[in-house]
Order: structure tokens, then sequence, then C-alpha cells
């Protein structure tokens, strides 16, 4: 290309270039502080409308007074200075989106930060939204496998469903949010991870653990990072939803992870401290509950007449010394649909994932459970509480009935076998062999230590034997009596050979 | 927590002074002076005074637009802006205020209140770029 060419090219171009005259609504910076800029003048500004500043940051009004308007700065706020022009620009917060932000890593406001250029989008969606109205809605009734048997057995999620994961640090809860998004290959759900005030390094290593179980190909990771501003973490979670609700107007299905809301509440709590909002329980403002109430709302399972499609919600929060009763957690889960509850004693007893399945429940996934699931599944909780119970009774003791004995070595083989480890999902026609043969009492006479490889080997033995029953879980969802009697003679004929 | 804004001060100013005789006005000027003592708003009296500046102009159907230029712009166009201006705000007069900036490269730019008019060659080379950067 020579130069004649390119001074051709730009000239074109120059001659294209329409400007339009209009009357811009204007502010000047009063104050700058720690990302908060009070601001004269804009009047008729809305509330959530995006401001731009002479250096080109962004910053989006939250309070709107009589004379001034107190606006968050996404980004760097160190080069704005009193007296600055502020710039209205009419629009609502929006994120730009796009059937190309699959595979990409975005930042609190849609930019791409993976380095692999610009996302080309044709559409914006605001990010503050009504959450679906009833009549719109169906319940919850298709189920989400995670791939992970303690809560696909015991804890079921459906889609549209928000369950929330809730326990201490280095309890496993992100790695469990990170197993469900790795099984959704293939089970046709787009998946989106919000990742707020993480550790840049752990967004690295999830990052690259999805891309290697090839799971990025239906992932978006919106990130707002622990050194970015507090307002970039407030808008993630719902600039994440936002892109989930895109696909959902598709017709698709989405799971979205907030990990975590308990750090969204203290950027929140940050704000709004500075922007003298009145402090309440915890220092949190009066609207804590709404923020998050607001934002889980939009997890839905829409009819067919709307489109169809849903949101599948996995809030994480992170507890401080299990106390669940602090002001946050009480919160989130008054509003989600059910919480997985993950404990530190049984993490470091090497029970992982460390869910309590006693103070686990999920209020609507029962429904969407499989039916062959539901059956194996029915008697696991309540034989796993027996369990527990009967656990610490009979340290006091050593004589016991037969009975429970009998309960006693169940549970402890029920328990090792809901133990897994990470980044293994497994499939949904395997949890139900296994957890077939448990509850059936086949594995009553294996040793507890030689579970794992009983269950190993029972997975691939009958995969190849139990051909019937394999395909009518797959295509019926249940199994039929002929399926029953093909498994049942498959289970005994590799026990024989197992034990000997 | 109920704080009384500069602008509801000079509010009240212009209502209780409005339609008095000069003694009446001095009178209220001087508890005026009291008032912002006391509740130690004297160092507001500037930003007072402007407000009730908006306020007078409000009522009177009067604008100020601060007009800014690279170089001194002639009568007649002064006049035609301040026609088209009067129109466009609906009020009776507009006011115009002058300043010259070298920045600006050319054209003039027209400032009413928060709102902004921009015509300046400054601002139009600045929308030029993005258009070039954003089309390419």
């Amino acid at each position: 290309m020579n130069t004649n060419h390119i001074v051709e090219n730009l000239k074109r171009e120059i001659e294209n270039f329409r400007s339009q005259i209009k009357a811009e609504k204007v502010g000047r910076v009063l104050e700058i502080f720690d990302g908060i800029a009070k601001v004269s003048g804009l009047s008729d500004i809305k509330s959530s409308e995006m401001v731009t500043f002479p250096n080109g940051e962004m910053g989006v009004v939250l309070n709107l007074e009589e004379d001034v308007v107190g606006v968050i700065i996404f980004g760097d706020f160190s080069k704005i200075r009193e007296g600055d022009e502020v710039k209205a620009t009419g629009r609502i917060l929006e994120v730009p989106v796009s059937d190309n932000i699959l595979g990409r890593v975005v930042n609190a406001i849609g930019v791409p930060i993976d380095g692999q250029g610009a996302i080309k989008t044709d559409k914006s969606y605001p990010i503050e939204k009504v959450a679906p109205g009833v009549v719109t809605r169906l319940s919850v009734s298709e189920p989400v496998a995670t791939g992970i048997k303690v809560i696909d057995a015991i804890i079921p999620v459906g889609r549209g469903q928000r369950e929330l994961i809730i326990g201490d640090r280095q309890t496993g809860k992100t790695a469990l949010a990170i197993d469900a998004i790795l099984n959704q290959k293939g089970q046709n759900m787009i998946c989106v991870y919000v990742s707020i005030s993480q550790k840049d390094s752990k967004l690295r290593k999830i990052e690259a653990r999805l891309e290697e179980g090839g799971a990025m190909d239906y992932t978006v990771i919106v990130s707002a990072g622990a050194s970015e501003a507090a307002a970039l973490s407030y808008v993630a979670p719902y600039t994440g939803v936002a892109i989930a609700e895109y696909f959902m107007d598709q017709g698709k299905d989405v799971l979205i992870i907030y990990d975590d809301l308990s750090k969204h509440a203290v950027a929140y709590r940050e704000i709004s401290l500075l922007l003298r909002r009145p402090p309440g329980r915890e220092a949190y403002p009066g609207d804590v509950f709404y923020l998050h109430s607001r934002l889980l709302e939009r997890a839905c399972r829409r009819n067919e007449k709307y489109g169809g499609g849903s949101i599948t919600a996995f809030p994480i929060i992170e507890t401080q010394a299990g106390d669940i009763t602090a002001y946050i957690p009480t919160n989130v889960i008054s509003i989600t649909d059910g919480q997985i509850f993950l404990e530190t004693d049984l993490f470091y007893k090497g029970i992982r994932p460390a869910v309590n399945v006693g103070s686990s429940v999920s209020r609507v996934g029962s429904s969407a459970q499989i039916k062959a699931m539901k059956k194996v599944a029915g008697t696991l909780k309540l034989d796993l509480a027996q369990f527990r119970e009967l656990e610490a009774f009979s340290q006091f003791g050593s004589d016991l009935d037969d009975a429970t004995k009998r309960q006693l070595e169940r549970g402890k083989r029920a328990v090792e076998v809901l133990k897994q480890l990470q980044y293994a999902p497994v499939r949904m026609e395997h949890q139900v062999v296994t957890l077939y043969a448990l509850t059936k009492g086949f594995m009553d006479d294996v040793a507890v230590e030689k579970i794992k490889e009983f269950e190993q080997g029972l997975t691939d033995y009958s995969e190849r034997q139990a051909k019937v029953f394999y395909k009518e879980i797959v295509e019926k969802k249940m199994w039929s009596e002929k399926g029953e009697e093909e498994l049942k003679k498959v289970i005994e004929d590799f026990k024989k050979s197992f034990i000997k | 927590m109920t704080t009384i804004s500069n602008n509801n001060i000079a509010r009240a100013i212009h209502s209780a002074t409005k339609g008095k005789n000069d003694a009446e006005q001095s009178l209220i000027f001087t508890k005026v002076i009291q008032f912002l003592f006391r509740r130690r708003l004297l160092s507001k009296a500037p930003d007072i005074l402007l407000h009730l500046n908006k306020v007078i102009n409000d009522e009177e159907g009067r604008i100020t637009a601060k007009i800014s230029s690279k170089s001194k712009l002639d009568e007649k166009i002064k006049k035609e802006l301040a026609h088209a201006l009067t129109k466009r705000y609906s009020v009776k007069e507009v006011v115009l205020s002058e300043v010259l900036d070298e920045k600006l490269l050319g054209g003039f730019k027209v400032e009413i209140n928060d709102e902004v008019i921009d015509l300046t060659i400054k601002n139009k080379i600045g929308k030029l770029q993005e258009y070039l950067i954003s089309s390419a």
C-alpha cells in the first residue's frame, strides 16, 4: 500500500465524517476522592447514567442531590482534577454483548482483558434491569448436572434455580463451582464466571484450568480484580448477569457463578460510606439486601411463550469461622433456593467435597432430578443423617446390636462413595450405578478402604456389560425391570471377580 | 440530617427582599449577614450570591451565556446569536459574556447553565479523531 493510497483512503473517510451539533449537558468536578467524584451541574441526569471525564475515564451516577451528583469512577481517578468538565452521555450503564464474547475474559464494563484484541459487538445490554415477571416464568424442572455426586444426589440443582455455595475460606467453594462448569460440556449450557475482588493469580489459574478442560468454548469470565476500583467490583455481577441475559434471550440455558458476593457487599459498603450514605448493621448500607435480591432475582426459567431459556445462579459466600448467622450470609441464604454448606472440619477429615449434608438443602431442585436418581438417592440423605447420629452415639459404647452396626457400616461406605477428586466430574449414568450398588447393599461386604477402587471398577465394567441399563438411563431417565435385572447381574459378576 | 443548601438561602433572601423599599432591604441584609455568621456560612457567601443572581435572572426571564472563542466575534454574529438563544430557551433577554481562548483554534462555544453547545474547531477535530479510530 503506497502513501497516495493511504491519503486517498483517509480523504474518503474524512469526507464521510458528519459531526452532529447538539447541546451537551456538562458539569464540573467539585471534589474528588477515593474513586468518588462530586459533580455540580448535570441537571436532568438520570440515576445510573454514564458520564465521561476529560481523560476518557468513565463514571456512573449513583447519588442525586440538590446541586451535586455523586459519581463513582471506573478506573484511574488520579488524573481527574477539581474543575474538570464532566459530560453526560444520556445512556444508562450498559455492556456490549455478542456471541463472540464466549471464551473471553472481560472486565466489569465489558472491555476484554485477555490480550486477544477487541470483541466485535453489535448490541448493548443495560446492566440494571428489572427481573422477569411472574407470568413469564416457569417452575424449575430440568436438572443441572454438576457432575458432583453429593450435589446431584442429595442437593440437586435445577435450571433456573439459585443455589448458594457457602463456607469458610479454603473449603473448596470455587473448586465446586469450577467443577460444575467443567461438567457442562455437551450439556447445552453457557457458563458465566464472575470473579469479584479475587486475586489475579487465582483468576489466571481458573482460566487455565477451564481452557485445559475445553470449557472456555462455552464460558465467559467477567473479572473485577482486587487491585481495581471498588466501583468495578460493585458492577461486575450485574455485568455478568446482563451477558447471561443476552444468551437467555436466545433461548439458551445459562449457568452463572458469582465468586463471591461477600466481597461484592464489601465493595458496595465502601462506595456507600464514601458517598456518605448512612451505615446500618455491620456498617453495610440499608439497601444491601436489595443489592443482592435484585441481582439473584434475575436468575429464572422463562416459559416458551417468552422465548424460553434460563439462568441458573451459583452465588458464593465466604463465612468467617463458620458463622452463617452474620448479616450477608443470612441475607443471601434467605434470597436463594437453598444452600450447599461446606465445612472446614469435614475438609480436613478428608471428606472432599466437604459438603455438610445435614445443613445443605435444595428447596426446589428435587423436582428437577431425573427419576432414576430420585429412586437411588431417596433414602441416602436419611441414611447419612442417621449415620451421623449413630456415629456420635457409638463412640460411647462398644455393645451395639446388629442393625445399628449395619447402619454404621452402610454410612461409612456412603461417605466414602460421596468423596470425589477435584476436576473429576462423574456422569449421571455412573452416579446412578454407583448409588444403586450402595443403597441396595451391594457394597456392604466391600472393605471401606476399597470402596473407591470398587466404584471405579464397577463403572468401567458396567458400562461395557450393562448396555440396556445405560441406554434406558440416557434415553428414558429411568430403568425398566429388564434393565435392573441386567444391572444386578453385572454388579454380582463384578463383585465376585473383585473380592476374589 | 437536613442541611440548608446555598440555593435555599438564596431563594429565601430573594423572597424576603422582593418588593421591599431600601430601608427595609438594608435591615434584611443585616439580618442575613448575622444569620450567616451565626451558622458559620459566611465562607459560602460567593456561592450564595451566584445562586441569588440565578434566581433573579430566572424570574426576570434573563439568562447569561458564556461565549468562548479564539478571537473576538463581530457585533452582527453576536446579535444573531443572542436572538437565536432567546428563541431556543424562550427567555426575554440573553446576556453574553465573552471569553477569549487561543486553544479553541476557531469557531465558538456557548455555555448556558450546564448546557454546552460546542462549535469549535478543537471539538470537531477531537470528534474526527474518534471517528477515524472507531471506523478503522
